[in-house]
């Protein structure tokens, strides 16, 4: 039953601040996007082989260019911390020890989704493109497609292309960096 | 926009901690309504007055056989601790001091509505009636009008009963108010 009411939205500091208190604990599976707390769906093994798949790719073919990121939090804005499942971010000494990335240090998001992608391409992906996220993959498993977007702006991203499962894809970033998509799928 | 997502769900545990840990003031105008914390809309000088009126003419006429709360906490239950525009409650010595009142303690709930029906009806009667609480007023201001709301008599959630006035345990109120 929808009901119109105005939830109260949080900001990341306070969003951090209930991880302090233990209101959210490090083995909750949220996200903070645009100031709500979202649950995070249960990761499948498809979904799961998929990241681990892609995981490996770039860290062959990346060799400390860029800093893999897996299923770690990105810190958007004042009010949006997701989780996307894959990130390359500008290499760093210290891995982003001393605070999250923000949007200047992304390179690529991934996000895997099996069936419906409501929440990733209704709600992450302007809230990618409001930040200024160069680029953004999602992995359809399903489908067996990739939708590539690029060329943010302040709402959306004025670039989109479907690429195949027999498609190569290659980085913007690092036009060398190519990932053979049939290589994914076939684990699918 | 409207997505659908799966938003976490506090309990009122946990509603309380926020307070403590200064994530909520005391000044935050917000309820805890089946896990989600939810905005109160501004206070309209009609809304206002409304309570005001029903605050002192409810007060004049049961004096000491319940409590009356204006616009505070009950603790409906482990996730729902709305914040009524009026309560009625059994009596206690403490007035409540070690605890919020619960279900079992309220008489009567009034709710005055001037833009907020939605949330009113929709969300907070649903869990006044699931608690238990025996009976709800809806003071709607545009229109004038009462909804009375006896869960215990009428199947939910369509108990509309819309007569006016009267109350079975004991008093009446003057309904007319200028507004």
């Amino acid at each position: 039953m929808p009901v119109a009411v105005s939830r109260r939205l949080f900001t990341v500091d306070q969003y951090h601040k209930m991880a302090r208190s233990g209101i959210l604990s490090e083995d909750d599976r949220v996200e903070l996007l645009a100031g709500e707390i979202v649950d995070m769906s249960p990761i499948g093994s498809r979904h799961a082989a998929c990241v681990k798949c892609l995981n490996q790719i770039f860290n062959e073919s990346l060799q400390g260019q860029a800093v893999v990121s897996v299923q770690d939090p990105i810190r958007l804005g004042p009010r949006s911390e997701p989780q996307p499942d894959l990130a390359l971010l500008k290499p760093r000494a210290d891995f982003y020890a001393n605070a999250h990335p923000g949007p200047q240090d992304v390179l690529l998001i991934i996000e895997v989704v099996e069936t419906s992608a409501e929440v990733d391409r209704k709600l992450k992906l302007p809230l990618y493109a409001k930040a200024g996220i160069p680029e953004v993959w999602i992995f359809e498993l399903s489908a067996k497609k990739v939708e590539v977007y690029r060329n943010p702006s302040a709402r959306k991203y004025l670039v989109s292309e479907t690429y195949t499962k027999k498609q190569t894809l290659s980085l913007q970033a690092y036009p060398h960096v190519n990932v053979d998509l049939s290589e994914v799928f076939r684990i699918i | 926009m409207s997505v659908a997502v799966s938003r976490r769900l506090f309990t009122v545990d946990q509603y309380h901690e926020m307070a403590r840990s200064g994530i909520l003031s005391e000044d935050d105008r917000v309820e805890l309504l089946a896990g989600e914390i939810v905005e109160m809309s501004p206070i309209g000088s009609r809304h206002a007055s409304c309570v005001d009126r029903l605050t002192k003419t409810i007060t004049m006429q049961i004096e000491n056989s319940a409590i009356v709360r204006v616009q505070s906490p009950i603790r409906l239950g482990p996730r729902s601790e709305p914040q009524p525009d009026l309560a009625l409650l059994k009596p206690r010595a403490d007035f409540y001091a070690q605890a919020h009142p619960g279900p079992q303690d309220v008489l009567l709930i009034i709710e005055v509505a001037e833009t907020s029906t939605d949330t009113d009806r929709k969300l907070k009667l649903p869990l006044y009636a699931k608690t238990g609480i025996p009976e709800v007023w809806i003071f709607e201001l545009f229109t004038k009008q009462v909804d009375l709301y006896n869960p215990k008599a009428i199947s939910l959630p369509a108990g509309v009963s819309a007569r006016q006035g009267g109350f079975e345990s004991g008093f009446s109120i003057d309904l007319i108010y200028e507004v």
